[in-house]
């Protein structure tokens, strides 16, 4: 241990941070030196170099592609990095701890949450669907449907007036007009096809189709237009509280081959739909040609998953506490790529961030939301505590807030302050 | 023919050359004639080695006597002429036998008769030649009787029965048939009849030799008889035989060589064959035995079961030779005859300084240690001496030692009644007897972790079940509730109050209804839940709102047992759709599979406590008549129409259409609690209040395949999952046991039973644990519900 404690290391720090560049010297460090220490020499190198420095920052430190939690060497020796050749530490600046910020309660659970720039949308199990702004005021709220709302979701971000959609377990979904800003949310067209309840809902990213899913164990894929084709017809009376021109609309197609309940949706591309099922399986389908065209199998039942258009990799979390990374495309090695385990409930939800390929949400049954690096997969980089009972939906899609939602009625807002 | 050759031999040489001697005499005129009867029987074989030697001898007698017969006086030839006289004699006699006998036998005999005296040494030159062509002759039977003859006529005095009349063997010397050179250097020739030692003759020196044969005229007929060492004289008949034998003649001269042949049997070639049959076909045929044989032969020679001469040869040359212990002791243990791996008696101890009859003082007990000795009198085996040491002054004065004999007495007993044997002691561990089953590791998917909590029953929750989907889960409790809750989230979707306890509830497996069982107070409730698919609700409600007329008479047994009820409209509105009043309680409620038959419990009800119901028609039946025991639970067969009914202590199975009970399974338990019947329908899991579960596989026999004993206290509930092999037990000590038990489409192989997971988070109430265990129709996942109000779920 003697000479552990004394040996030495090479090292060299780089990164793809301008601004916080050091010159590219080889520094020798003792093998047990930890962040902290590293933290402190690197802000001693960057006052050296830098003349504008300011104040110290807090950093994080790659090594072998992952972030290092443990001192030095034992990370190396983890990774079964030899110890005597110089090694490459990569910094970045540490993301800062997100903030808690607000917290908007329900009438009832809530179930699913998306955001915009501006504002929150979500569905709760009282039946509504409600829109708040980002800081948390209710602006809307319509309670349309007769059984509890499983999903809501923007049908674009970017162009509020195309409205929305929420599905629920009355076997419906129903795609809203809100003009933007005020009370006014009148539910346009009633998407009718399922025989059990839905459970999930994706929109194309050009916001033409929607694809629904649920106990039916079918996948059936819609059209998103607000426009009422002459296709469609006034919704009959069957639906309770429904006002005046509504308009029925039918699947534009179904697609079956799941056995059990499919339980997110994502789209991958305008022509691609990955669904994940209870059945222990992730497929892809093909919108274009209506078949599967590739399938993970796996031993659990998924209970969510999350696509990044960054890195192509899709996030999906099963009926035990691990998430998983899955890389479809892979052909090498098993197509899972890393687990990340440290909820120790189910993990009902996972979402990529919208704006890093690295950063990731999860929350759990054990009532926590943790934040995520993917280059860290043993620990997590913060756990946002805050809610009581389970953690039913999280969201990341405005950068500046991470919201989660869950069994206690409540959605914690979390201000992250990393801007890209 | 041995037997009789060798004394014949014997004989010969007696004949030739020892006629004169007394106990050669002996030989009878009887004797003789049976021996020529013998002789004629003898052939050709009797040349033998001796009677050639001596001859040889005589011969070199003779050539010696040749030499000096021709300086020799008148006398000489006078003796010879005599002793040719008397072969002429011999001729003479022999003549009427033999008149054609060889020409120069007369020449010689005309010669001899002519010539005389000088020119018989010349005849006997001849003769000698003669003789030395005779030398390989071999006919020698005639000689004999005729050397007899001559004896007869030499020592007919002597009598041949005084002493022996045995002519086998020449007892005149006892030393056998033995070298007689051995002798050599002795002074005697051997011993005779009477152990007396028998004297070799004086013989003169060389100068007495000379003169004698100077002197002596019968010197050249004169031999030795090796057996007594005596100088015995050759007769005339002697010398006659010998000549004969030496020409190649019958020595015999009476014998008559050219006698008429007498055809015995005919030399002519008959024209009739004697036996007058065709020779089988078997002799033209080969040998089948011999050629098995020959094949078995060839065979092993192939097969290397025979070797060949060189073979054997050269194995012997590869052989390095062997080498053996002469004494087996010196690197063996000895061997006991009957004792198996002896070991041999420990030695024992050489005596100490303490059993020494003059021990030194410290060994001798003081006072303190004699004290000591005696206090141990009642446990001799403490003490550390076996006796007392002792001092003498001599060993004269050591007394006998009084334990001696029943030491060694003792010491045998020890060593005769304990053969030190190495016992074979099996060494079986217990692990090993344990039967090797496969790790729970293998055998996943199960349930392990505890996922989420249903929470909001107040009371214990007595039973639980799922829809179809596993959508939805449902459960009774005694707080007066029905819950409906969502699995995957865990929020009670709906509470249905009941009038009394819920004790049983059951999804109905049919898709097709929304329907669900539940066994509360006296009566059976069927509600629609209202939950799932639309649908399917309001078709259910459509279904049950018309009720059926049928004419048929229900009769007063049925009538006094179960009331079909339209609910009351405040039923309704909480989901009843249809109640049977039951006159007890009901303690269970089961669906058949198909979804339109239920059966129902009452334990109370003596003869009428199983009734089966049909929603379709809203008519019960009671299916049987007498009581066979307290029901405690019934089931439907999943596939067959069998009714599996559970009383207090057997399980009997009824097959409902031929109305007959098929099976009577024997649970050797006091109260059975619950059972479950495997999704296969060939095995059948029976809960038990005293501790047990027990799997009956149906198609084995009527007791239990196997007795699990897992549980501390009463087991409350078992299931099977429909698609794993899971199944699950819960019981008073809050422990959820999650066993493996694989069902083999082969009928050879028996289910695998092997318990995986103890899961153990249910809170004590009342002393009661867990209730009801139910498992995820598609997932591997269970569900248990506990006195404590809450309702797990465990996943894998």
């Amino acid at each position: 241990m003697q000479s552990s404690k004394e040996s030495q290391l090479q090292i060299r720090l780089i990164t793809t941070q301008e601004i916080y560049a050091v010159p590219d010297v080889p520094l020798t460090v003792p093998s047990t030196i930890d962040i902290k220490a590293l933290n402190q020499l690197l802000n001693e190198l960057i006052k050296e170099s830098n003349p504008d420095f300011l104040k110290p920052k807090e950093y994080d430190f790659l090594a072998v592609g992952e972030i290092i939690r443990l001192p030095l060497a034992e990370h190396l020796q983890e990774h079964n990095v030899s110890t005597e050749s110089t090694i490459d530490i990569e910094y970045i600046e540490r993301i800062p701890a997100p903030e808690p910020e607000d917290s908007i309660l329900h009438d009832d659970w809530v179930s699913s949450i998306e955001t915009t720039d501006k504002w929150i949308l979500s569905g709760s199990y009282d039946h509504s669907v409600s829109i708040w702004t980002s800081h948390g005021k209710p602006v809307a709220f319509v309670k349309n449907h007769t059984e509890m709302v499983k999903g809501v979701t923007w049908i674009s971000k970017s162009d509020i007036t195309k409205g929305f959609v929420s599905v629920s377990h009355d076997q419906s979904g129903i795609i809203w007009e809100w003009k933007e800003g005020t009370k006014e949310v009148t539910p346009k067209i009633h998407l009718r096809g399922h025989e059990r309840g839905i459970d999930s809902v994706g929109v194309s990213p050009d916001s033409t189709k929607l694809a629904t899913g649920g106990w039916d164990t079918n996948l059936k894929l819609w059209s998103a237009s607000l426009e009422v084709d002459d296709s469609g017809e006034p919704s009959t009376k069957k639906l309770r509280g429904l006002g005046k021109g509504i308009y029925t609309r039918v699947p534009l197609h179904t697609l079956n081959g799941h056995k059990e309940t499919i339980s997110a949706i994502n789209w991958i591309d305008n022509h691609t739909v990955c669904t994940a099922s209870m059945d222990h399986t992730i497929k892809f389908w093909d919108c274009e040609l209506y078949g599967i065209k590739n399938e993970i199998i796996d031993q659990k039942a998924f209970l969510s998953a999350s696509w990044s258009p960054l890195s192509n990799t899709l996030l999906a979390t099963s009926a035990d506490r691990h998430i998983r990374l899955y890389d479809p495309r892979s052909n090498e090695g098993s197509i899972c790529k890393s687990m990340f385990t440290s909820h120790v409930l189910w993990v009902s939800c996972v979402t990529w961030s919208k704006y890093d390929e690295h950063l990731f949400l999860s929350g759990s049954y054990d009532s926590t939301v943790k934040l995520w690096d993917t280059r860290s997969p043993k620990a997590p980089l913060y756990n946002l505590q805050g809610h009581e009972g389970q953690v039913l939906a999280v969201d990341w899609s405005n950068n500046k807030y991470i919201l989660s939602g869950g069994t206690d009625n409540s959605i914690h807002i979390f201000k992250n302050n990393v801007l890209h | 023919m041995g037997k009789q050759q060798k004394p014949l031999k014997r004989k010969l040489s007696e004949a030739t050359f020892k006629g004169e001697k007394s106990k050669e005499s002996e030989s009878s005129q009887d004797s003789e004639e049976e021996d020529l009867l013998k002789d004629q029987i003898i052939e050709d074989e009797s040349s033998d080695s001796e009677a050639e030697i001596d001859e040889s001898d005589l011969d070199s007698s003779d050539n010696e006597d040749n030499e000096f017969a021709e300086e020799e006086s008148e006398e000489d030839s006078d003796d010879l002429s005599s002793a040719d006289n008397s072969e002429d004699e011999n001729d003479s006699d022999a003549e009427d036998e033999d008149e054609e006998d060889s020409d120069n036998s007369e020449d010689e005999n005309k010669i001899g008769q002519e010539s005389g005296g000088p020119i018989s040494s010349e005849s006997n030159t001849k003769q000698i030649e003669n003789e030395d062509e005779l030398q390989n002759s071999s006919h020698s039977q005639k000689h004999k009787s005729k050397a007899k003859k001559s004896h007869e006529k030499q020592v007919t005095s002597v009598d041949e029965y005084a002493e022996d009349t045995s002519d086998e063997e020449d007892i005149r010397n006892t030393v056998g048939n033995i070298p007689k050179n051995w002798y050599d250097d002795y002074k005697h020739l051997g011993y005779d009849w009477d152990g007396k030692q028998i004297v070799k003759p004086e013989t003169g020196d060389h100068l007495d030799e000379f003169l004698k044969r100077m002197e002596d005229p019968n010197f050249w007929r004169t031999v030795k008889d090796p057996q007594t060492g005596q100088n015995v004289i050759l007769s005339d008949e002697d010398i006659t035989l010998i000549k004969r034998i030496k020409a190649q003649k019958i020595p015999d001269v009476s014998f008559d060589e050219y006698a008429p042949w007498i055809e015995w049997f005919t030399s002519q070639v008959e024209k009739m064959p004697i036996r007058n049959f065709p020779e089988h076909k078997r002799s033209f045929l080969p040998s089948k035995s011999e050629a098995r044989k020959v094949s078995k032969m060839v065979h092993a020679l192939k097969m290397g079961w025979i070797k060949s001469r060189e073979e054997q040869k050269k194995i012997r040359a590869k052989k390095e030779p062997e080498f053996y212990m002469l004494w087996n002791t010196d690197d063996q243990a000895d061997e006991m005859r009957r004792i198996h791996k002896h070991i041999s008696a420990p030695k024992r101890l050489l005596p100490g300084h303490a059993e020494s009859y003059n021990p030194p003082p410290e060994y001798l007990f003081d006072a303190k240690e004699m004290k000591d000795w005696n206090k141990q009198k009642n446990t001799p085996w403490k003490r550390k001496l076996h006796f007392v040491p002792q001092k003498f002054d001599s060993l004269r004065k050591v007394p006998a030692y009084p334990r001696f004999i029943k030491e060694r007495f003792l010491r045998c007993l020890d060593l005769y009644l304990c053969p030190r044997a190495i016992k074979m002691k099996l060494n079986i561990e217990p692990e090993s007897l344990v039967p090797k089953l496969p790790s729970p590791r293998d055998l996943q998917p199960f349930p392990t972790v505890l996922a989420i909590e249903y929470k909001g029953h107040t009371d214990m929750v007595r039973t639980i079940s799922t829809d179809k989907n596993g959508q939805y889960l449902l459960s009774g409790s005694d707080d007066c509730t029905i819950k409906i809750w969502e699995v995957n989230t865990g929020r009670c979707l709906k509470t249905i109050k009941t009038d009394s306890i819920v004790r049983c509830v059951e999804w109905c497996p049919n898709s097709a209804l929304s329907l669900i069982l539940v066994a509360t107070g006296n009566e059976v409730l069927l509600i629609n839940p209202a939950v799932g698919d639309f649908l399917v609700t309001n078709k259910t409600d459509e279904v049950l709102k018309e009720v059926p007329h049928s004419d048929v008479i229900i009769s007063d047994r049925i009538k006094t047992t179960v009331q079909w009820c339209e609910p009351e409209q405040e039923l309704f509105d909480r989901g009843v759709r249809a109640q049977l009043k039951h006159f007890k309680m009901v303690t269970q409620v089961t669906w058949h599979g198909k979804g339109d038959y239920f059966g129902s419990v009452m334990p109370d009800g003596q003869s009428r406590s199983v009734l089966i119901s049909q929603i379709s028609k809203r008519r019960s039946q009671l299916p049987f008549a007498k009581s066979k025991g307290l029901v405690q639970c019934i089931l439907f067969h999943p596939t067959k129409p069998f009714l599996f009914v559970a009383t207090q202590r057997h399980v009997r199975i009824y097959d409902l259409i031929k109305q007959s009970q098929v099976k009577k399974l024997l649970t050797n338990s006091k109260w059975i609690s619950t059972m479950a019947v495997h999704p296969g329908g060939d095995n059948l899991l029976v809960g038990t209040y005293d501790r047990k579960m027990l799997w009956f596989d149906l198609d084995l026999s009527t007791k239990p395949y196997q007795t699990l004993r897992l549980h501390g206290t009463a087991v409350r509930g078992v299931a099977f999952h429909k698609r794993y092999p899971l199944f699950a037990s819960g019981s008073d000590d809050r422990s959820l046991i999650i066993s493996h038990g694989m069902v083999y489409n082969d009928l050879l192989q028996n289910p695998l039973i092997v318990p995986l997971k103890r899961l153990e988070d249910h809170k004590s109430f009342n002393d009661f644990g867990i209730f009801g265990v139910h498992f995820h129709p598609l997932q591997p996942w269970v569900f248990s519900s506990g006195a404590d109000g809450t309702i797990k779920l465990y996943s894998n």
